[in-house]
This record gives structure tokens, C-alpha cells and sequence, in this order.
């Protein structure tokens, strides 16, 4: 089973400077260029944060009109 | 893999791009369809109108914008204007049914809308903000300014249904779209090159056929709406003089096939979506030894394109055709499940970066850190990688062999089984015009492999004798696990509306009887009882009262499950060894009636009738 797939496996939740997020297996050296921000934590709760806290998808730099609505949540 | 340069590249948006072009070559045709023609001028000067209007709307930075039109020249006009009023436009097909529409906007959320004709509401359900095409002429043709729109803002959102789970909509970002269209080195494009656009628009290849042409000043000739046949197909590649043509697996496999001479004129032609035969590649290639030809392979999360395959020297008797080498701006790791990088020869899950990897699921921010995570390069810090699903192996001359899907490979005896290979070998063989491969499930829950192909124009008499040496000489090439458990022969395999092999609409059906012995039909009802019972539990159809279970593909499971339903049926006690002594009904029948003995056989009768309703 791939480390991504383990329903009891320990996960983290990482961010960019350019706002995204990405599920990572606490198992494994966080790349550059990326923070933890949450966890280690189950895997579902480490979604379920990402659920709460990304808010708009688009990358940081993309997001000059925060007024409007757009591909994000 | 990694390409600093390429990474560097500075990224643009598409429809400034297709402006420029337009200030270039202004009197140049851009769109051809059904005998009419509009140049770049008039594409320019009617989206900078549209535009207009969509920006008023409100639409910025990205926001999606339902797109409702029929495949013509307004369609094209509209999505440029989409593009620079600075939204993300996401089709739906008028075609479609307007449930089908809804589903897609609620999921959305859309709040912008451009249709045709009338019946608003019916073309775009449940879109706040509707815009009728028509309306738009209001005269204005400055261009729009759009100073909040870059690279990153979401150009278009694609709907994908994926092998499982609920359709997502990809957002993908002008940036992507650049990397697949800006100075390419797996294709060279020529001033009087023309392309067609066939594919639906709302599956990603239209990324490539739409936009590589506008971008460089080719012509674009567009495909009457809906799915046309080979031969109208094959019309219109000769009347447009097509010469770049993308062909989907399926629809490949067919016009090389059936429509071979139509293809006298394309200089580049690039197939893929699904696994393609090398067999009808060589097809082509030897009656075309100066076309090129490339296998195009991608996730649309990558957009369009990840890897594209080339041959120099046909495909020959490749067992596969690769696919090739990572395109411009794009990465690629192939990695074990423990996330290390496999050595080359070994089979491992790809993953993919770069510029092409999209913004992620629209609405659907859990999904999208599942799938799109923390680049592993280095080179790349801050980066993200896709996931594909795909399974793949580097090969000798250092390029990608692609083996199936992950979640599509089934387990037969055992043994892990990618039905593509079935498909593949199949394919091959003289007679076989389509062919596909699924798992089905019997009464035991095991799975097998049955085949379907499809056979045109060959009479159904010689039908079941073709499955029949079909299988024969599958045996002679496959391990026995791969060899189908029947192969059902169609006049016909439909395809998808993207031009792909329809597997959810093959038949499900028991599959005829595959065994050499002559068909005697149950004679009493306690036979023909067995019979039903039989065809349940072996998905066999008919069953004769002489066919040996073992023979039907039947197995220990399975005859312990049908014991069970035995006893239960006619109330004996069967001891488990009887269907290995009694394989065949009228053994079995005789034993039962012996068990059964003075009994007569009306409350049996009575019983089973009762239960066959």
C-alpha cells in the first residue's frame, strides 16, 4: 500500500509559500519549500483540516481580486 | 528529469497570446466550418466584444463561466472571451441532458453563464448570471482589461470521471496551458498546418486542438457537432485538409482500420487517452512512413499532455507502444509505495510535475492535498506533483512504458492481471477491429477475465467458431491466467462521446457456453432446474445437461457454494466430493433421484417450480 493510502497511518498537513496544502506521510522528510502546519495526526483529521483551512485554491500570487468569486471555495 | 530552463520559462496567458497572433497575421483564416471562415481579426474584435460584456457580468480573477454552445465558430469566440474577461470557462455540452448540466453546476457553483438561442434556464440550470451569445453585439471592441489576471489564475475548469468516485471538476491555470502550447519540442508546426478540433470540448485534449493553432496562426477547422461516423470523419479530414490530427484511442483504432485513405494527407498525427495497439499504429505507420506519428499520454490534472512518444522507426513488434519522454516544463518520477524512485526495468506508480500540474479539484480542497503533494525534487522546492495512478516502468532507451492502471488491474487466480494486455494481444489478431478486457464476478465472488471484440461486418454464423480459435490461439501466447474466460464477439464495441472504449455499456450478461462437447438440453424438470442453478452460479448460458463443471470454468469454491444450494433446494445431504464424482447434470440429476429414491418426482417438481419463479 502505498504511505498516501494508510487509513492508520500518521500524516501531516504541509503548506507553500504559495498557500497550497498537501497531505504528507509523517513518515517521510518534509521537501523544501514546504511547513508543517498541522499533525502528526490521523489521516482523516489531517483532511479534514485542509477541508477547514484552505479556502481558495487558487495560488497566493493569483489571488489579486479577493472581492470576487472565483475557481475556489 | 528536471529542466531548470524550462522551469524558468516565463509563463504567459493564452488569449493574449491569440491577440498577438491576431495584430500578426490578421486576414489569416482561424476558424474553418462547414464552408465558413473567420480570421483572426474578427475572432479577435468579436471576443474583445463578449468580453466586454462577460467582465460587466462580473466575472474575475478565474471565476467560472458555464460555456453552453454547440461545436462552431461562436464557441471558439466564446471561450477566448472567457479567457479575457479574466474567467475560467467550463463546457457543457447543450447535447447533454439538463440534469447532467445541473449536477455539473451545483458542483461548481458557477455563477456565470453564456448560451445560445433561447431557453435560458434549460441551457444553463441553476446559473444565477446567463448571457445570451446573441445579445452580445453591443458594438464595443476595445479590448478588456483585465489587470488581475496571470498565469496562475484558473483558465478552464475540466470535469473528469476518473476509473472511481464522483466526477471532479480540474481547475487548470494559463500557465499549464502555456507549458503544452509554447514552443514544443514534441511537435513542429507548420505556417500552413491546419488542425481539427473533433474531440469534445469538455474532455482536455481540445486544450492542444483549440489553442496550439490559435497561438500560432494555423487554421482550425472544426467538427460538425456531436459524433459523427468513420466515414464522415474521414470526409472531413480530406475537405479541411487537415494535417494535424489528434485521434482518441478508440477512434484511432478504428479509422486505421476503416478509414486508412483518409489520413493521405496528415502530416502529424498524435493518438492516445487510452492504451493504444501497436499493431494498428504499424498499420498506419507503413502506409504512411512519412508521418509522424505520437503516442500522447496525460492525466488531465497534467494537463493534455505528461509524456509524449515518437517513433523513428515504426513501431515494429513492440509488445507495447510507449509513451515516451516527459514534455516541455514537465517532471517525472516513477515511485515505489514507500515513495523512493524505483530502479529502471522495475514497475512503479508515476508521478508528475512542472507547469502542467493544475490548480487542483474545484470546491474540493481535501481532494486536491490527496492528490497534488510536495514535489520530492529538490530542484524544486515549494513545487507539487500529481499523482496519476498510472504504473509504469522506464525501459532501455530511457523512455516510459505505461502497464495499466493501479486501480484497474484485477486479481485472476492470484495472479494480478492488467486487462490491457488481453486487449493488446487481442488486437492483434486478424479480424479484431475493437477489443476490450474486464473482470466479472461469479456466484463465488472470484473474479474472471472475459474479453469482448468486435468483428464489423463478419457474418454471426461464423461467430462463436471465431471465439472459439479466438481463445485457441490466445492459449498459445498468454500465460493461462490471461486467457480470457470467454471472449463475446459484437459487430460492434461502442465508444465514449470522448472517443475512448464505452466499457460500462458491454454487456454483463452471462456468457455463451465455451466448451467442445455437442449442447443437450435439460429433459425433466429436476435437469432443467440444475441447469438454471448451473448458469447462476457459472454466469454460463445454456448450460447442457452433459457440459462438465470443471470444464465450465467451475472450481472448488464454487462447487461448494452450489452444494449448498443444492441441499437446500431439494433437502439432501451431498457430501462435498459429489461434484468431482457427478461433474455433469445428468449425473447429478441420476444421483439426486436416487437419493431421493421412492419419493416420486412430483413434490421435487412442485419445489423447484416454486422456487424458479
Amino acid at each position: 500500500m502505498n504511505l498516501f493510502d494508510n487509513p492508520d497511518g500518521k500524516f501531516s498537513v504541509l503548506v507553500n509559500e504559495e498557500e497550497q496544502f498537501s497531505l504528507w506521510p509523517a513518515t517521510l522528510s518534509v521537501p523544501a519549500g514546504w511547513t508543517v502546519v498541522h499533525g502528526e495526526d490521523s489521516r482523516q483529521a489531517c483532511v479534514d483540516y485542509i477541508e477547514r483551512h484552505w479556502t481558495d485554491l487558487r495560488p497566493r500570487s493569483a489571488r489579486h481580486d479577493p472581492a470576487t468569486t472565483s475557481a475556489s471555495r | 528529469m528536471m529542466d531548470i530552463e524550462q522551469s524558468l520559462t516565463m509563463r504567459r496567458c493564452v488569449h493574449e497570446l491569440v491577440a498577438e497572433q491576431a495584430t500578426r497575421t490578421p486576414d489569416a483564416v482561424a476558424v474553418s466550418y462547414r464552408g465558413r471562415t473567420m480570421t483572426y481579426r474578427e475572432l479577435d474584435s468579436a471576443s474583445d466584444e463578449l468580453a466586454g460584456r462577460i467582465r460587466d457580468a462580473g466575472v474575475r480573477g478565474g471565476a467560472v463561466v458555464a460555456v453552453v454552445l454547440h461545436r462552431s465558430p461562436e464557441l471558439i469566440v466564446t471561450l477566448t472571451a472567457v479567457l479575457k474577461a479574466g474567467g475560467a470557462y467550463l463546457y457543457l455540452d447543450p447535447a447533454d441532458l439538463a440534469e447532467q448540466r445541473a449536477r455539473i453546476v451545483r458542483d461548481s457553483g458557477a455563477r456565470f453563464a453564456v448560451v445560445t438561442g433561447g431557453g435560458t434556464w434549460e441551457q444553463a440550470p441553476e446559473v444565477p448570471v446567463v448571457l445570451r451569445y446573441e445579445d452580445a453585439r453591443a458594438g464595443r471592441t476595445e479590448p478588456v482589461l483585465a489587470p488581475e489576471v496571470g498565469p496562475d489564475t484558473p483558465a478552464y475548469v475540466c470535469y473528469t470521471s476518473g476509473s472511481t468516485g464522483e466526477p471532479k471538476g480540474v481547475v487548470v491555470p494559463h500557465r499549464a496551458i502555456h507549458r503544452l502550447i509554447d514552443d514544443p519540442s514534441w511537435i513542429s508546426v507548420r505556417d500552413e498546418d491546419v488542425f481539427l478540433q473533433l474531440t469534445r470540448v469538455g474532455f482536455d485534449v481540445s486544450t492542444f486542438e483549440i489553442w496550439m493553432p490559435l497561438v500560432k496562426g494555423n487554421r482550425l477547422a472544426l467538427a460538425p457537432p456531436g459524433f459523427a461516423d468513420l466515414a464522415e470523419i474521414g470526409e472531413l479530414i480530406r475537405a479541411e485538409k487537415v494535417s494535424v490530427l489528434w485521434l482518441t484511442t478508440g477512434l484511432f483504432h478504428k479509422m486505421a482500420t476503416h478509414q486508412l485513405d483518409s489520413l493521405a494527407g496528415v502530416r502529424h498525427l498524435l493518438a492516445g487517452g487510452d492504451v493504444l495497439s501497436p499493431a494498428h499504429v504499424q498499420r498506419v505507420l507503413s502506409r504512411y512512413p512519412r508521418l509522424i506519428f505520437t503516442n500522447g499520454y496525460g492525466p488531465t490534472e497534467n494537463t493534455t499532455f505528461t509524456t509524449c512518444w515518437t517513433p523513428v522507426g515504426g513501431a515494429g513488434d513492440l509488445p507495447r507502444v510507449p509513451i515516451g519522454t516527459p514534455i516541455d516544463g514537465t517532471t517525472v518520477a516513477v515511485l515505489d509505495d514507500a515513495m523512493r524512485p524505483v530502479p529502471p526495468g522495475e514497475v512503479g506508480e508515476l508521478w508528475v510535475g512542472g507547469d502542467g500540474v493544475a490548480t487542483g479539484y474545484l470546491n474540493k480542497p481535501g481532494a486536491t492535498a490527496e492528490s497534488f503533494v510536495a514535489d520530492l525534487d529538490p530542484a524544486r522546492p515549494g513545487g507539487r506533483m500529481y499523482r496519476t495512478g498510472d504504473l509504469v516502468r522506464w525501459i532501455d532507451d530511457g523512455t516510459l512504458d505505461f502497464l495499466g492502471r493501479v486501480d484497474r488491474q484485477v486479481k485472476i487466480r492470484g495472479y494480478r492481471v492488467e486487462p490491457s494486455t488481453v486487449e493488446m494481444e487481442l488486437l492483434r489478431q486478424p479480424g479484431v477491429e475493437q477489443a476490450a478486457a474486464l473482470a466479472h464476478t461469479d456466484g463465488a465472488g472470484d473474479s474472471r477475465l472475459v474479453a469482448y471484440v468486435a468483428v464489423g461486418q463478419m457474418p454471426k454464423a461464423h461467430w462463436n467458431a471465431f471465439s472459439t480459435a479466438l481463445r485457441e490461439q490466445l492459449r498459445e501466447t498468454l500465460p493461462a491466467h490471461l486467457v480470457p474466460w470467454a471472449i463475446i464477439v459484437l459487430p460492434d464495441i461502442p465508444l465514449n462521446g470522448n472517443g475512448k472504449v464505452n466499457r460500462s455499456v458491454l454487456p454483463r450478461a452471462k456468457v455463451p457456453r465455451n466448451v467442445s462437447n455437442d449442447y443437450v438440453g435439460p429433459t425433466d424438470p429436476t435437469e432443467r432446474r440444475l441447469a438454471e442453478i448451473w448458469s447462476d452460479a457459472l454466469m454460463v448460458e445454456p448450460v447442457g445437461i452433459h457440459d462438465n463443471f470443471f470444464d465450465l470454468d467451475g472450481h472448488s469454491l464454487l462447487a461448494a457454494e452450489l452444494l449448498v444450494a443444492l441441499q437446500e433446494e431439494f433437502d439432501v445431504e451431498l457430501p462435498a466430493r459429489t461434484l468431482f464424482l457427478r461433474p455433469t447434470i445428468a449425473d447429478l440429476a441420476e444421483e439426486l433421484r436416487r437419493q431421493i429414491g421412492d419419493q416420486p418426482t412430483e413434490p421435487l417438481e412442485a419445489a423447484a417450480d416454486a422456487r424458479a419463479r
